[in-house]
């Protein structure tokens, strides 16, 4: 048997062990991926096998997070995609005006910048007050991150180009204070943000929504689990509620086709009929 | 719509308009028999020709016509003789010639009709066709629809539809007409140029089969099967390609509009198989391609991901780099230090060597020394003790001046030398005496002695002393005292006199008391003086070799100081001890404490100590070893039981347990004994004991443990519990439900007591109860809602009474008023609750009508732990916990009774009336839950979120359990969990965490952050109600 179908059969086990010991599900996720990722952890761990990193993380649950920064990309930016914020809001907020209050989901938040570029254009738009936004994620490290809102000066002044392409109306700065080579965003624009712990691959709806904002989560999935994440989305959102995906994901091609509607194809809006 | 029946397309006889047609030509020919010849009747045989031009078969015309030429011919020959034959035959011939012309052309016209009708009726069909199978649709679908339609329209009772499967040639049933499991069975798929399927496929032309092959395509239907007379196979193909196959079966023959159909549809539905393919494999690349671009997507994100990653590394290396960079320097410097630091550490070594050095010689100097002074010490008790002695007898003589020529003043002197020197002997001996003690080499041989003749001896040498003074002197000695003691009478006596000579010493007047009596197991000797006392920070020193109160003292009164540490370091010898109690300018008591039994001396110490390491460890504390404990005694385990009269003794001390034992055998018990609470509790299950005998302190767990365990297990619950232990933990036992309590040491007589009680307890098969209420008409109703056949209920009306009561008999349970008159029902507790007191304290049910006070509650619940507050459902409940302290079982209660208690645990009861706080912030949730529970009676309360949720609390604070979600805005549940418990008086509130998450790590955060328990959403309304129940029922009988 070659190395490659052993490493295979490894993953299987892994990500089996991972869910008994740790009851965070992988076994749905892309395998392409999962690959990838689970041959750096080795290498970084400095393990023999796949094996050898399981009977560790089996025995020292100390290891555990630091494996879920590998399993879980954390790769994010603010306002990433600006076209994607703009077509919020001009296709959406008109819509989320008309509520007397509005929820907000952003699903797989990771550090927070998605949610905080949510948050400037609903402070923009003068929403953010009767706006409630939920930001989940199943990695606890990155929702830390997130509830402290402080990042890395350099990346927030190269998101500014960003934040104007999206129709920004203001400066970037006015919504944080810098210190050293950190800043940290204005601790009210996250006050009405709710940053916990959830997984789409096990987890419920906890909460009706009006916008759910999942971006390049779902392309980590295999079809089955996208289908799980979209049942969910469907589940939460009210009737003509929307859901902003990622670049590059589509409802389109899902079982759940026929629940949504296009409202714009190149930012992936669709709304649920 | 209605389609027309596919046989009218075919050239059929219309059998009535022939027959009418024939009809009217056997007419004509009747007409032309009678007509004479010449009379051109035969013209009209035209008329039905024509008239056949209404109907649809072909042939007919030219049927009619024959039939009419041979009536044109028959007629003619028996025509009657009239015109000239040649002209008749002439007539007829072209008359008949006429008609086969008309015929024909009639024959043509029909023909044509038809032709252009079925050709209407193909191209209606192929467009109805082309309706059904239009939209986008599978592959399946597709052939599943066209089939479907052709089968109808033909009339074929069985058919299937195969496809080509990606330019191969295979061909694939894509869908089945009244498909039954038989032709399931056949192959799905075939090979071009296999079966006929694949031939049709190779030649490319219909094929239609008369004569159907046994084990191919059969009609099947709930009557049973039948094999088609005909199959038609089709090609379908798209551009000349073969794209499928059409395979339809009739019953008769199959009709002929069918090939042509079939010829005509065949494109349309391989273009549309086609399309169908194609549209289907776009879908797949578009999946494909778009799992591409996600895969390209993750890729990318991973990509950045190790970017940043790496700038991370870079960035930490940078910073280790500077970091190193300023510890170098650091370094450097500290280097410089520590260098000097080494040198002047190793001229420090250097000194240390030194000194050691000198510490060296010194000690070998002062052992020397040592050694002299014990020579010198030794030596000196000869050398100095010898001419001391004469100096002592010579000055005596000198003093006694027998020669009586010495004057006043010379005796004075001598005598004055003879004290000296007595002293001088004192402390050589007190010298020598503690060099022996210190060296160890004092010995104490203790032996029975009487106790009052070292006392008299005493007396009598101190008397005279005390006369001389003008002190009174007294011995006093208890009655309570041993006439004999065993101790080293010398040394004893040695110590005594030592307390006594510093008494005479140290006091100018008043008075003197040696006195012995008992403290506890010890004797106790004291020496009482009304002297000048000792000042407080003294009173350790006087016990230090050399030393007295005050330097100046020893100057006024003399002695050596070395008195005392010897008296300590003998009574320690003696296993005793010595304390001092003094005030300046009013006298000391000096005493020495000895053990009775001199054969406890020594563990007694020992064990002192270790029991004050444990008791400062609290009761939980067991001691650690756990290690097995057997008993050299057997109990009576093994044999044959006597129900109600086996008596578990739990105690890890041997003596005791077999005195236990021996004295449960003697009063009839069997007795069981286990030393630690794990083979107490076996016992208890498998022997069931009827009474429990239970020490505190055990080895493996706490005794009080144990007891909750015992108190909490239904099954274990009615056992009555007799506490004995050296610890004081009595009010806490009591109220666990131990029936009594007895400290140790214990003695016999309490001990049989306790069995007596324990024995009573196990004969009284009544149960019985005392109701303390001040009102009579309260009191009747309580007594008339508890009573039962096996329930004896006693009633007082004051707290007094009650103590009577409880004073000489033992009660299952109390159910007592809080305000009575003259002594409270809190006096009545406490009075109860106390450690000795003589009282029985049963479990006690507190029924107030008034509502208490938290602090009034709290205080309370050190006595009881259902607090019961009268009002509308106050009756149910006082029940059911009497009922609950009674053991009874439910079934034994009176049915009327039964019935009430069904109905407080009836599973609404519970809601009715319950004060819920719901803190969510979803409409939908609160909307939800809210007519879930509306209904059962229960009261709802919102917040929306923590901080709301914490302002209701305050505003409405009856609020008896919270329903609390955790995902919310502004103070998430967590948190307002955290602060709810951070307030005492939500300590116990129940509150019900409500997540979405399905970790089960998540319930324990919920549980840490101060949830009572814990509910999954999406919420299944049975088990929310159910977990309600739990939760607002204990609440309640709190
Ligand atoms: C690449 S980041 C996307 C961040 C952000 N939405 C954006 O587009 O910039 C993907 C995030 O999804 C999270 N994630 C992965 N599996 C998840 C699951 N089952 N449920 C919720 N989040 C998940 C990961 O922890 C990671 O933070």
């Amino acid at each position: 048997m070659d190395a490659e179908r052993i490493f295979e059969i490894e993953l299987e086990l892994l990500v089996e062990a991972i869910y008994q010991r740790y009851q965070y599900d992988f076994r749905q996720y892309s395998r392409h991926s999962l690959r990838r990722r689970l041959a750096r952890a080795q290498e970084q761990f400095q393990c023999r096998s796949l094996s050898q990193l399981q009977e560790r993380l089996l025995r020292e649950p100390a290891l555990f997070p630091r494996l879920l920064d590998y399993l879980t990309v954390p790769t994010t930016e603010l306002f990433r995609d600006p076209a994607y914020f703009l077509a919020l809001r001009r296709h959406v907020v008109p819509y989320l005006r008309t509520y007397p209050s509005v929820k907000i989901w952003v699903a797989g938040c990771s550090t927070g910048e998605e949610a905080y570029s949510l948050a400037i254009v609903l402070a923009e738009e003068g929403l953010l007050d009767k706006t409630v936004l939920y930001a989940t994620d199943i990695n606890p490290r990155s929702i830390e991150t997130a509830r402290q809102g402080i990042y890395r000066a350099d990346a927030v002044r190269e998101a500014s180009g960003n934040y104007r392409a999206a129709g920004g109306r203001g400066s970037l700065a006015d919504y944080y204070s810098a210190a050293y080579d950190s800043v940290r965003f204005d601790p009210a624009l996250a006050r009405n943000v709710v940053f916990a712990d959830h997984s789409l691959a096990t987890d419920a709806v906890f909460a009706e929504v009006h916008l759910v904002s999942c971006r390049n989560v779902l392309i980590y999935f295999d079809r089955s689990l996208q289908d799980r994440a979209f049942s969910l989305f469907h589940d939460a959102l009210v009737r003509q509620g929307f859901l902003g995906l990622g670049a590059k994901e589509t409802v389109l091609l899902s079982d759940h086709k026929d629940q949504f509607e296009v409202i714009s194809q190149d930012a992936r809006i669709f709304r649920k009929r | 719509m209605n389609y027309p029946n596919p046989s009218h397309r075919d050239p059929q006889p219309a059998w009535w308009l022939l027959a009418i047609i024939a009809g009217f030509e056997c007419a004509v020919f009747a007409l032309d028999l009678l007509t004479p010849a010449g009379a051109a009747a035969h013209i009209l045989y035209f008329l039905p020709i024509v008239f056949a031009v209404r109907q649809s078969w072909p042939n007919a015309v030219l049927y009619i016509a024959a039939l009419a030429s041979v009536f044109a011919i028959f007629t003619h020959l028996n025509a009657p003789a009239g015109s000239s034959t040649f002209i008749a035959v002439f007539n007829r011939g072209i008359g008949i010639f006429t008609i086969w012309c008309v015929a024909f052309l009639v024959r043509q016209v029909i023909v044509t009709r038809n032709d252009i009708e079925r050709q209407g009726w193909l191209r209606g069909t192929q467009t109805e066709l082309g309706v059904a199978v239009r939209g986008e649709l599978s592959v399946e679908e597709f052939a599943e629809r066209a089939l479907g339609f052709l089968a109808e329209r033909l009339g074929a009772k069985v058919g299937a539809l195969y496809v080509r499967e990606d330019d191969g040639n295979r061909l694939v049933r894509a869908a089945g007409y009244a498909f039954d499991a038989r032709q399931s069975a056949m192959p799905a798929s075939y090979r071009f140029g296999e079966g006929l399927v694949g031939q049709v496929a190779i030649e490319g032309r219909p094929m239609q089969v008369d004569d159907v092959p046994a084990g191919y395509l059969s009609i099947s239907s709930g009557l049973g099967a039948a094999r088609p007379c005909c199959l038609l196979l089709a090609p379908l193909t798209a551009e000349g390609e073969i794209r499928g196959i059409v395979e339809l079966g009739f019953l008769g023959a199959a009709p002929a509009v069918a090939g042509p159909l079939l010829l005509k549809v065949s494109e349309m539905l391989g273009m549309g198989i086609q399309t169908a393919q194609y549209q289907r494999r776009l879908a797949e690349l578009l999946a494909e391609s778009q799992q591409q671009a996600e895969e390209l997507q993750a890729q990318q994100e991973e990509l950045s991901a190790l970017n940043e990653e790496l700038e991370q590394q870079n960035r930490a290396l940078k910073e280790s780099q500077v970091r190193l960079e300023n510890q170098q320097a650091e370094l450097e410097q500290s280097n410089q230090r520590l260098e000097e630091q080494t040198r002047s550490l190793e001229r420090q070594k250097r000194e240390l060597l030194q000194a050691q050095h000198e510490l060296q010689n010194k000690t070998g100097e002062l052992e020397r020394a040592s050694r002299y002074k014990s020579e010198f010490l030794a030596n000196m008790s000869h050398e100095l003790r010898t001419p001391l002695n004469s100096a002592l007898i010579l000055s005596k003589l000198l003093a006694e001046n027998r020669p009586g020529n010495l004057t006043e003043e010379q005796i004075k002197y001598a005598e004055t030398i003879y004290t000296a020197g007595n002293d001088l002997l004192t402390l050589i001996n007190d010298v020598l005496d503690l060099a022996k003690v210190e060296a160890g080499r004092l010995e104490v041989s203790p032996e029975p002695f009487a106790l009052t003749q070292l006392l008299g001896a005493l007396e009598q040498t101190f008397q005279p002393l005390a006369r001389d003074k003008g002190l009174s002197f007294q011995v006093v000695v208890d009655a309570d005292i041993p006439s004999e003691v065993t101790s080293d009478r010398k040394r004893l006596e040695q110590v005594l006199k030592n307390f006594l000579a510093n008494a005479f010493k140290f006091t100018e007047k008043g008075h003197i008391t040696l006195r012995a009596y008992r403290d506890g197991e010890r004797l106790a000797l004291s020496v009482e003086d009304t002297g000048i006392g000792i000042p407080d920070e003294q009173q350790e020193a006087v016990f230090e070799p050399f030393h007295q109160g005050d330097g100046s003292i020893s100057r006024r009164f003399g002695g050596t100081g070395l008195g005392l540490s010897i008296s300590r370091e003998l009574a320690q010898l003696l296993g005793g001890e010595i304390s001092v109690q003094s005030t300046p300018g009013e006298g000391s008591t000096f005493t020495l404490f000895l053990p009775l039994t001199p054969s406890e001396r020594v563990p007694a110490p020992v064990r002192a100590e270790a029991e004050l390491v444990d008791e400062t460890a609290g009761a939980d504390v067991a001691p650690t070893s756990t290690a097995a404990v057997s008993f050299s005694f057997e109990d009576d385990r093994e044999q044959a039981g006597t129900p109600g009269r086996r008596i578990l003794i739990v105690e890890d001390d041997e003596a005791f347990a077999k005195i236990l034992l021996d004295l449960a055998r003697e009063m009839g018990f069997q007795g069981l004994v286990a030393p630690t609470a794990e083979e107490a509790q076996a016992l208890i299950v498998r022997h069931a004991p009827s009474a429990i005998v239970l020490d505190i302190r055990l080895p493996d767990h706490s005794g009080l443990a144990l007891l909750e365990q015992l108190k909490s297990d239904p099954a274990s619950r009615h056992i009555p519990v007799h506490v004995v232990s050296v610890e004081d933990f009595a009010a806490t036992a009591r109220r666990m439900g131990a029936v009594g309590y007895m400290l140790k040491p214990v003695k016999r007589d309490a001990l049989v007591q306790a069995f007596e009680a324990l024995q009573q307890r196990l004969e009284q098969t009544l149960k019985r109860v005392l109701v303390v209420e001040d009102d009579p008409a309260q009191r009747e109703s309580i007594v008339s809602l508890i009573a039962g056949e096996d329930v004896q209920i006693e009633s007082v009306a004051s707290a007094e009474e009650a103590l009577e009561r409880l004073s000489s008999n033992v009660y299952d349970c109390m159910v007592m008023d809080l305000s009575l008159p003259a002594m409270s029902g809190y006096e009545l507790l406490a009075e109860l609750s106390k450690t000795d007191s003589p009282y029985s304290y049963p479990p006690v049910i507190v029924y107030t009508g008034r509502d208490l006070s938290r602090e009034e509650e709290e205080r309370l619940r050190r006595y009881s732990s259902s607090i019961i507050v009268k009002g509308a459902r106050s009756p149910e409940r006082l029940l059911s916990e009497v009922t609950l302290f009674l053991h009874r079982v439910e079934t034994e209660l009176p049915p009327e009774r039964q019935k009430m208690l069904r109905e407080l645990r009836s599973r609404e009861e519970v809601l009715e009336g319950a004060r819920l706080l719901l803190v969510d912030d979803d409409v939908r949730n609160l909307f939800a839950l809210t007519s879930a529970l509306e209904p059962h009676g229960a009261i709802i309360e919102i917040a929306r979120n923590g901080r709301e949720a914490l302002l209701k609390l305050d505003t409405a604070p009856d609020i008896d359990l919270v329903l609390m979600d955790i995902m919310m805005p502004e103070m998430n549940g967590y948190e307002a969990m955290r602060a709810i418990r951070a307030q005492e008086r939500f300590r116990k509130l129940p509150i019900i965490a409500l997540t979405a998450k399905a970790m089960r790590d998540d319930q324990d955060s919920c549980l840490e952050a101060g949830a009572s328990d814990y509910l999954a959403k999406p919420i299944e309304l049975d088990r929310l109600l159910s977990l309600l129940r739990v939760w607002l029922s204990s609440r309640r009988s709190f």
